[in-house]
């Protein structure tokens, strides 16, 4: 399955440019918006800063988008093109093929991240890399997470069809906001402290956000009490996850099963 | 009488009246109604999706300001660094709804016309829509009508929503202007997305190529700043762009700033010799596109 879909991607080039594309002119936007709001003459940490803000949140939102539109629209197509239940009837392993389908896209999103993250730094004449390492482990945990999170959208796509295209696009948009990709905490908690305390902080990808990008950045981290407990929320978050999600998925597949509408679209 | 008339000019194909033109234009516009109200889901993602995009750059605004210490206004940072010919606005919150709401105006036209080739292309239907008896521009107008009426009600509902969310008020200026700067900029909008459509039919990859055009868009519009922010080559091409000159017009009279072209005359004679030119130019290319496609592998390639 991972083979297939890399052979896929590598069949439309123009898609692979694109996205590059994509990635560069969504940088280019926001960091014209953060110039709006720079004084002329402002120092260029002040710059790095907010680059770093920016780059390091968007590095975590592409994972996490990228994973959660993959699984849940290639389990989509399968549905469309009438090859889902034909799948399900074969000896192989549901989860190993739920799993195979995130493989090709983490890795275009890896390449994707590197390509930002260098943007950035040309740009605002680069970026604070503070404990790149525990960065990396955070990341890696957050992924896992992120997966889990994936299995149940891609249930829910069995169930919904057409209509969890939006619950996706309004789940990256909300994670977007309140797990605060783009900018600080602080600019939730200046809007309302209610958002932070009453949203943000109940979101496991908003702790997956602070850790990254405090662990960049080599600051304090805004949403937990310390450093050592917000990794421990990212890994149980890696940890837990992708059981409660593969849980979810096989619950909402079952019932597909038993009401016959696997095939249905 | 009639056996000459027939021999010489052959029995022909019925030409539709103006009341059958009508009526297919209607009808293609009720067919993609009735398709998404299917869909409601949609309609309100369209709504909201600009408030959340302006909601970023606003957040971000804040971040900045709050970076620089002594309790700095954003507002007043904002007006510092985007003054133009002396005359700014603090109202950066209007100014980012404004620019999402037209920004996901220009977007849906371009996207649903795009689309409906591409989904015709896909469903195979769209050569057997060649082969219906009544020219292109009927059914065209039907969908554009569509995809106007669709682009309206997300743009009403974003500012209404987004005005009360972001406590903001949209009246405070020149709307009747506004209204009509975005009546005007309509005109050449149906023009690029006839041109979109006919890219679409051409290379035949439409989610990638549309996804990234959809940001060149927003980068060339301005939406989170003024264009006069970018190098100035970049801004020349952007101002070139009739979008652009439709968001600059709306920000401008709501907001009782500069507008791009210096006054609201500037630019309104700009968009309104675009109004002109670029549906008919978007046409052109669209009917060459086909008569081109037609001759070789077929509108139903795909």
């Amino acid at each position: 399955m991972s083979k297939k879909k890399l052979l896929e991607f590598s069949r439309y080039p123009i898609a692979f440019v694109a996205l590059f594309v994509q990635i560069f002119l969504i940088i280019a936007m926001f960091l014209y918006a953060s110039l709006a709001f720079t004084p002329a003459g402002a120092p260029a940490t002040a710059g790095q800063q907010i680059g770093a803000n920016i780059v390091y949140g968007f590095v975590m939102g592409l994972f996490l988008s990228f994973t959660l539109w993959e699984i849940g629209f290639s389990i989509r197509e399968e549905q469309t093109r009438g090859t889902l239940e034909s799948l399900y009837l074969s000896p192989a392993s549901k989860f190993a093929s739920l799993l195979a389908r995130v493989f090709a896209i983490l890795i275009w999103v890896g390449a994707l991240s590197v390509f930002a993250i260098l943007v950035v730094g040309s740009v605002v004449g680069g970026l604070p890399v503070a404990n790149a390492g525990l960065a990396l482990v955070v990341l890696v945990f957050s992924i896992s997470g992120f997966l889990g999170l994936a299995f149940i959208f891609a249930g829910v796509t069995i169930k919904l069809k057409e209509t969890a295209q939006f619950l996706v696009s309004f789940l990256q948009f909300f994670f977007m906001i309140f797990s605060a990709q783009f900018f600080p905490f602080k600019a939730l908690r200046e809007a309302s402290p209610l958002i932070v305390d009453g949203i943000s902080r109940w979101l496991p990808v908003s702790y997956s956000v602070d850790t990254f990008r405090s662990l960049l950045i080599g600051q304090t981290p805004e949403l937990g009490p310390s450093m050592e407990i917000e990794i421990l929320i990212v890994i149980l978050f890696g940890i837990l996850s992708p059981i409660v999600g593969y849980w979810a998925y096989n619950r909402l597949e079952k019932g597909a099963r038993m009401q016959g509408t696997l095939g249905e679209y | 009488m009639a056996a000459p008339v027939a021999a010489s000019r052959g029995f022909g194909l019925g030409r539709p009246g103006w009341r059958a033109k009508r009526d297919v234009v209607r009808t293609v516009f009720l067919a993609r109604i009735r398709i998404i109200s299917r869909y409601k889901g949609a309609i309100l993602m369209e709504a909201l999706l600009p408030i959340v995009f302006a909601a970023m750059p606003v957040l971000l605004g804040i971040t900045v300001a709050a970076q620089q210490g002594g309790g700095a206004d954003p507002g007043q940072l904002f007006c510092d660094r985007t003054r133009v010919n002396g005359v700014c606005t603090t109202n950066f919150k209007l100014y980012m709804l404004i620019g999402a709401a037209t920004f996901t105006v220009v977007s849906l036209m371009l996207w649903l016309i795009g689309y409906w080739v591409r989904r015709e292309q896909e469903t195979g239907t769209l050569e057997s829509l060649y082969l219906a008896p009544v020219r292109r521009i009927w059914v065209l107008a039907g969908v554009t009508s569509y995809a106007f009426v669709r682009a309206m009600i997300a743009f009403v509902i974003a500012i209404t929503l987004g005005s009360v969310l972001f406590q903001v008020n949209p009246f405070t200026g020149g709307v009747g202007i506004a209204l009509v700067f975005l009546a005007i900029g309509f005109l050449p909008l149906w023009g690029l997305a006839f041109m979109f459509g006919a890219f679409i039919m051409k290379i035949k990859e439409a989610d990638s190529v549309i996804q990234v055009l959809q940001w060149v868009l927003a980068f060339l519009m301005g939406v989170f700043y003024p264009i006069t922010l970018l190098p100035g080559y970049m801004q020349t091409v952007a101002g070139a762009f009739p979008p652009t000159v439709m968001t600059d017009g709306v920000r401008a009279s709501i907001l009782d700033i500069s507008y791009f072209y210096n006054s609201m005359y500037g630019s309104l004679a700009v968009l309104f010799a675009m109004a002109l030119v670029v549906p008919l130019l978007g046409y052109q290319v669209f009917e060459i596109t086909e008569r081109r496609l037609r001759r070789k592998e077929g509108v139903g390639h795909y």
